[in-house]
């Protein structure tokens, strides 16, 4: 018997799951903004890493509205969670950048 | 705790200009070279004679057919048509590289990983992409350890426990600094991890770039080439017909009653 995840599966297109690749480029970008953003006000320790979460949910609110039209379920596999998902990597990059930022601006 | 908040070093802004950005920049190449190497070593895959690719083929289109048996979008009529025919393919082995098996045939070893050449090649290209992976990383560490060693680069914007200490201000001898001021090092780690984005970004998803790929593909990547090669096709054939019987009971039409469903939607039933 099929489960109700295969059936699901089964109606995925997946040309369009390839383009959604443009979202994880947007995820990146929002986070290396973040990362400049953080380091260029001097932010340190928590109130980082508070940033990063800001961005992180205001990059999914604002691809919520503007591209899912508030129903995330139907446009991104995984629904709310792939949505809020800050995407593979974007946590150390956001790292990355903020020390190089923090260390252009406030250490040199 | 080193009540150093309001006292900071003074870092010579050569040192950002001479070390922070030519370290970022050699990674970032090294990291593009090392994609361009792995495209350019790629052996195309040799193409198999026409009764090997029959065989594959024939296994493959099982194989979709009974991937969306429960839910499928061919009508029964089709659909098992195609499911008798395989199977009774499968079961006198027509699809086979070498024929049918004759009476009397001793069964067949599969070839040797060792010695059929095909499984070689395949073996041999997992272990050069290894070989590329690992190479620059270990160069452009020693050449870190080499040239900019000894002093400190940058301080880090979040803190660390002592633990790191060690790791992070190698070559600076002094007991008493924040775990926040670090040598080239660490700023290499950083960059180890942080630039996989921007590899992503650059060379488009699947690139060879990526460290996080390293970890995860490298001990598998050799043992997963050999396996693929040895299969006993008229095994496997045997396994498929078995599936597809299985399939076969399993299987129900996504039109099945569609005309009651459309009637009832728009309120004729």
């Amino acid at each position: 018997m099929s489960t109700a995840a295969e059936t699901a599966a089964q109606l995925i297109y997946p040309p369009n799951i390839k383009y959604n690749s443009a979202l994880t480029s947007v995820k990146f970008l929002a986070s290396c903004f973040a990362g400049a953003v953080a380091g260029i006000l001097g932010l340190t320790n928590w109130t980082g890493f508070a940033l990063f979460l800001v961005s992180t949910l205001f990059t999914s609110l604002c691809i919520n509205v503007i591209n899912c039209h508030g129903h995330p379920a139907k446009y991104i596999p995984g629904g709310w969670t792939g949505l809020l998902n800050p995407g593979t990597d974007n946590a150390s990059t956001f790292v990355l950048v903020w020390t190089l930022f923090y260390g252009i601006v406030h250490v040199y | 705790m080193s009540s150093n908040n309001a006292v900071s070093l003074y870092l010579d802004p050569q040192i950002r200009d001479w070390v922070l950005f030519p370290i970022t920049l050699v990674m970032i190449l090294v990291g593009i070279l090392r994609h361009y190497v792995m495209v350019l070593l790629q052996t195309p895959p040799k193409s198999l004679p026409r009764a090997a690719l029959r065989e594959q083929r024939a296994l493959t289109r099982s194989q979709v057919l009974r991937a969306t048996s429960a839910n499928s979008p061919i009508p029964p009529t089709y659909y098992k048509s195609i499911s008798r025919h395989l199977s009774e393919a499968f079961d006198a082995g027509t699809y086979l590289k070498d024929g049918p098996p004759k009476e009397g045939d001793t069964p067949k070893m599969p070839p040797n990983p060792m010695t059929d050449p095909a499984a070689m090649d395949g073996m041999m290209s997992g272990m050069k992409t290894q070989m590329v992976m690992m190479v620059p990383q270990m160069v452009i560490m020693g050449w870190i350890n080499f040239f900019f060693q000894g002093f400190v680069l940058i301080k880090l914007p979040f803190p660390l426990t002592l633990g790191f200490k060690s790791m992070l201000q190698r070559g600076i001898e002094t007991t008493d600094m924040d775990v926040r001021w670090v040598s080239s090092l660490s700023w290499y780690f950083l960059n180890f991890f942080g630039l996989n984005g921007l590899y992503r970004l650059i060379l488009g998803g699947d690139n060879s770039a990526d460290s996080s790929r390293d970890m995860t593909a490298s001990p598998f990547g050799a043992q997963a080439q050999a396996p693929g090669q040895a299969q006993d096709y008229s095994k496997l054939f045997k396994a498929e017909k078995d599936n597809l019987e299985f399939s076969e009971g399993i299987y129900s039409w996504v039109g099945e009653g569609v005309e009651d469903r459309i009637l009832r939607r728009y309120g004729k039933i």
